[in-house]
C-alpha cells in the first residue's frame, strides 16, 4: 500500500504544530477575503507571496493552498446571506442560496454550503492522492516536443473556457507570453527588451505583475462603481438542515463532487467553471426544475460541492506537470520558484514532504473549515458591514508593501502600477487577465522547449506532430478550438457566461 | 466604416501595436537564427506576429459585429495625455536639480492635481495608481511612516466618500499593523521616520 504510506507521510508533516499553524492562517484568510466582496484568492496569494519567501516551503504552500479553498467556503457566505458572490465561483449560490435565506432557511443553505464543500474537499484530496502519481509518472518521460505541446494544449483549454471572445483571450496568451520573454535571454546571455533599465535585466517578477493585474486594477473597477453593497442580514437562527434537505441535496452533492472533481483537473477549469456546469447539471437532472431560482437547496449542494472539488483538483497539472491551470495555480509555480524548487513531475520524487504534506493539510483545512464556517457564521457576517472605503487603502498598503519589500526598490511599485493600468484598460475592453498571466509564466518555458525541441529535430516543425503524446495534445487542442469555433457551441459558451455574469 | 463595437476596435489596436513594436525591436537588435539555432529574436519576432494578426482580426470584428459601448470615466486620449505629461515631467525633474526619488513624486504629484482639477472622473485610476508609486518612491526620503500616510490619505481620496477623520483613524490603523506585523513581526528593513530626521 504505497497510497498509504505516502498519506502517512504527507499527515505526519501537516500535523506538526507549524504546519497546523499556516494551514489555519491561510483557510482563516481564505474565509476572510471570501466574504469580503471585491477581494480575491488571485490579489491575496500574490500578496502574501513576497513574505512565503521567508517560510519553509512546505508551510508556504499549505498556506497558500488554504486561501484558495478557504475561499470557496467564505464565498458561499455572502452569496447566501447578502446575494453578492463573494467570489466569482460562488456567483450561482447566489440564485439559489439567497432565496433560501429570504425564506428564513439561511442556517440550512449555509450548512449544506459547508457540508458539500467538506465532502467535496475530501474526495478531491483522496483523488489527487490517488491521480497525481501515476501522471507524474508518464510526465517524466515528457522531451521538449511533448512538453510544447502539452503547454499549447494547456494555453489553448485555458482560453477556451476564459469567458468573452475567444481571439482576445488567445491574443491575451501571446501578450503575456512576449511579457514573460522580458529579461535575460538564457541561451545568448542577451538582454532582450530592456531598454537598458538595469531592473529588467532579470525580467518582470510574477508578483509584481499578477498584483497590478489582480488587485490594483480590481480596486480601480471596483471604484468605479458605487458602493452599493446593501446588507440584508438576515438572521441565522436554526443552523442544521431538516431531514427532507439531506435527503434533497446528497445526491447533488454527489454529482457537483464528481463534475467538479473532473472540470478541475482540466487546464482553465478550477473552481470558476465547476460552480456553474454544476447548477446547470442539477437544473437539467432535477425532478421539479422550476424550484431552480427560488430558493432548491439542490442549487446550492451541487455547484458548491463542485466549486470546491474544482478547487483542490486544479492543483493536479500544477503539481504533477508544473502546468498552471488557472491563475492561482500559476501563482503556485511562483511561490514554488521563490522557494528555488523547479515546478515539475521530478517534485513528487525528490521532495515527498512537500508534495504529501500538501495534499494531506487540504483535508486538515477542509476540517477546520467546518468548524471556522458553521460555529463561527457570525462573526463572518459582521465583517460584511465594513464598507470598501476602509478596504481598499488597507488592501493598496498590504500590496504595496509586499511589493516593496521584494527588493527594497522603488522600480517594483512602479511597474506594479503599470500593470495596474493596464489591467484596468484589459477590464474596459473585454481582455480577460487571466490568459495573460498564464502566459507570463509560461513564457520562458515554452521558448525554451520549442528551441529543443527544434535543435533535436533539426529545425523539422513536424517533429510536434511526429511523436504520439505531443501529435495527441496539437490533436485535442485543434479539436478543442474548433468545438469552440462551431456555432452552436458558442451560442451556449455566449449563454452560460451571460448568465453567469449577471 | 462605423465603428460597431468600439471595445473591440481598441483592443485590436492595443494587440497589434503592441506585436508590431515586439516583432520589429527584435527584428532590429537582436539575432533571429534559424529554425534549428533559434537566436533571441526568433520566439519573439514569430510571437509579435501572431498578435499582430490576432489584433487584426480582433480589430477588423470591430467593425463586423454589434458590440455595446465602451463605458468608461475618460477618455482614452485623455489617459494617453496623462501619460505623456508624466513622461515629460519625468524628463524636467532632473535638470532642475530633483532627486530621481524627488522628480518621481513631484511629477505624480502634478499629475494628480491635475486629474482632480479637470478630469475628476478619472480620479479612481490616476489617484490609486499614484497612491502606489507615491508609495514606493517616498520609502527612501520619507520613511515606512511617511510613505504609508501618502498612500492611504491619496488612495482614500480617489473613492466616493472622504472624511478626514476617517481616513486619519484608518491611517493609524494601518501604520500600527504595518510596524507590528512587517516591521517587528517579518523583521523587513523599513525606515520609519523621514531621513532627514536621523
Amino acid at each position: 500500500m504505497e497510497l498509504f504510506n505516502n498519506l502517512i507521510l504527507g499527515f505526519g508533516v501537516a500535523i506538526t504544530p507549524i504546519n497546523l499553524l499556516y494551514a489555519f492562517i491561510g483557510v482563516l484568510l481564505g474565509t476572510l477575503i471570501g466574504v469580503l466582496p471585491g477581494v480575491g484568492p488571485v490579489a491575496t496569494i500574490a500578496m502574501l507571496l513576497p513574505i512565503t519567501f521567508n517560510l519553509n516551503p512546505v508551510s508556504a504552500l499549505i498556506m497558500l493552498a488554504g486561501i484558495y479553498y478557504g475561499a470557496q467556503y467564505g464565498g458561499s457566505t455572502t452569496a447566501i446571506l447578502v446575494n453578492i458572490p463573494g467570489e466569482s465561483s460562488s456567483v450561482v449560490t447566489c440564485l439559489d442560496g439567497y432565496q433560501m435565506a429570504r425564506q428564513g432557511r439561511a442556517g440550512p443553505a449555509l450548512a449544506i454550503a459547508a457540508i458539500g464543500s467538506f465532502f467535496a474537499g475530501c474526495v478531491a484530496t483522496l483523488l489527487i492522492a490517488v491521480a497525481a502519481p501515476p501522471l507524474a509518472e508518464i510526465a517524466l518521460k515528457f522531451g521538449p516536443s511533448e512538453y510544447f505541446s502539452l503547454m499549447v494544449f494547456g494555453l489553448i483549454a485555458a482560453t477556451v473556457l476564459a469567458r468573452g471572445s475567444l481571439i482576445k483571450a488567445i491574443a491575451m496568451v501571446v501578450f503575456g507570453l512576449l511579457l514573460g520573454i522580458i529579461g535575460t535571454d538564457v541561451n545568448s546571455g542577451v538582454l532582450r527588451f530592456t531598454f537598458g533599465i538595469p531592473e529588467l535585466s532579470d525580467g518582470i517578477g510574477f508578483v509584481v505583475v499578477a498584483m497590478g493585474m489582480f488587485g490594483t486594477a480590481e480596486i480601480i473597477a471596483n471604484l468605479d462603481l458605487k458602493d452599493k453593497r446593501e446588507v440584508f442580514l438576515s438572521k441565522v437562527t436554526h443552523l442544521y438542515p431538516t431531514k427532507e434537505d439531506l435527503k434533497r441535496s446528497w445526491a447533488s452533492i454527489l454529482r457537483g463532487t464528481a463534475l467538479g472533481s473532473c472540470l478541475g483537473i482540466l487546464p482553465g477549469g478550477g473552481a470558476l467553471l465547476a460552480s456553474f456546469g454544476a447548477y446547470t447539471l442539477e437544473k437539467k437532472v432535477s425532478s421539479h426544475p422550476e424550484q431552480f431560482g427560488k430558493g432548491a437547496i439542490e442549487g446550492v449542494a451541487g455547484p458548491e460541492s463542485a466549486n470546491n472539488a474544482g478547487a483542490q483538483t486544479s492543483f493536479i497539472p500544477m503539481l504533477t506537470l508544473g502546468i498552471p491551470g488557472n491563475a492561482v495555480m500559476a501563482l503556485m509555480i511562483g511561490a514554488l520558484m521563490i522557494q528555488g524548487i523547479a515546478p515539475g513531475p521530478q517534485v513528487m520524487n525528490e521532495k515527498p514532504q512537500l508534495f504529501w504534506g500538501l495534499i494531506a493539510s487540504m483535508w486538515v483545512g477542509n476540517l477546520m473549515l467546518v468548524v471556522l464556517n458553521l460555529p463561527m457564521i457570525g462573526m463572518w457576517v459582521k465583517l460584511l458591514t465594513v464598507p470598501y472605503r476602509y478596504l481598499y487603502p488597507s488592501i493598496l498598503v498590504f500590496m504595496a508593501i509586499g511589493v516593496f519589500s521584494l527588493s527594497n526598490n522603488p522600480f517594483d511599485v512602479l511597474i506594479m502600477a503599470v500593470f495596474g493600468v493596464l489591467g484596468y484598460v484589459c477590464v474596459k475592453l473585454e481582455c480577460e487577465p487571466a490568459p495573460m498571466i498564464l502566459g507570463f509564466i509560461l513564457g520562458p518555458l515554452m521558448e525554451e522547449n520549442l528551441r529543443r525541441a527544434m535543435l533535436l529535430s533539426r529545425g523539422d516543425p513536424f517533429v510536434f506532430f511526429q511523436k504520439p503524446i505531443s501529435l495527441g495534445f496539437m490533436v485535442a487542442s485543434a479539436i478543442l478550438l474548433v468545438i469552440v469555433a462551431l456555432p452552436t457551441i458558442r451560442k451556449k459558451r455566449d449563454e452560460a457566461f451571460v448568465e453567469e455574469s449577471k | 466604416m462605423r465603428i460597431k463595437n468600439p471595445k473591440d476596435f481598441w483592443a485590436g489596436l492595443m494587440f497589434i501595436g503592441t506585436g508590431v513594436f515586439f516583432a520589429v525591436f527584435a527584428y532590429a537588435n537582436y539575432q533571429m537564427g534559424t529554425a534549428v539555432r533559434m537566436g533571441p529574436a526568433y520566439f519573439p519576432f514569430l510571437l509579435g506576429g501572431l498578435l499582430a494578426f490576432l489584433g487584426l482580426l480582433v480589430f477588423l470584428e470591430g467593425f463586423a459585429f454589434e458590440g455595446e459601448k465602451l463605458v468608461l470615466p475618460f477618455n482614452i486620449v485623455d489617459l494617453v495625455i496623462a501619460i505623456a505629461i508624466f513622461a515629460v515631467l519625468l524628463e524636467l525633474a532632473p535638470r532642475i536639480g530633483l532627486s530621481p526619488d524627488w522628480g518621481m513624486l513631484a511629477a505624480s504629484l502634478v499629475v494628480s492635481v491635475l486629474t482632480v482639477l479637470y478630469r475628476p472622473n478619472a480620479k479612481a485610476l490616476v489617484l490609486i495608481s499614484v497612491a502606489c508609486l507615491v508609495y514606493g518612491y517616498s520609502m527612501k526620503p520619507l520613511g515606512l511612516v511617511g510613505a504609508t500616510a501618502a498612500l492611504v490619505f491619496i488612495s482614500a481620496y480617489g473613492g466616493h466618500e472622504f472624511k478626514w477623520k476617517e481616513v486619519a483613524i484608518l491611517f493609524v490603523i494601518l501604520i500600527l499593523f504595518s510596524y507590528f506585523v512587517f516591521v517587528k513581526g517579518l523583521t523587513l528593513p523599513f525606515p520609519m521616520w523621514p531621513a532627514a530626521w536621523s
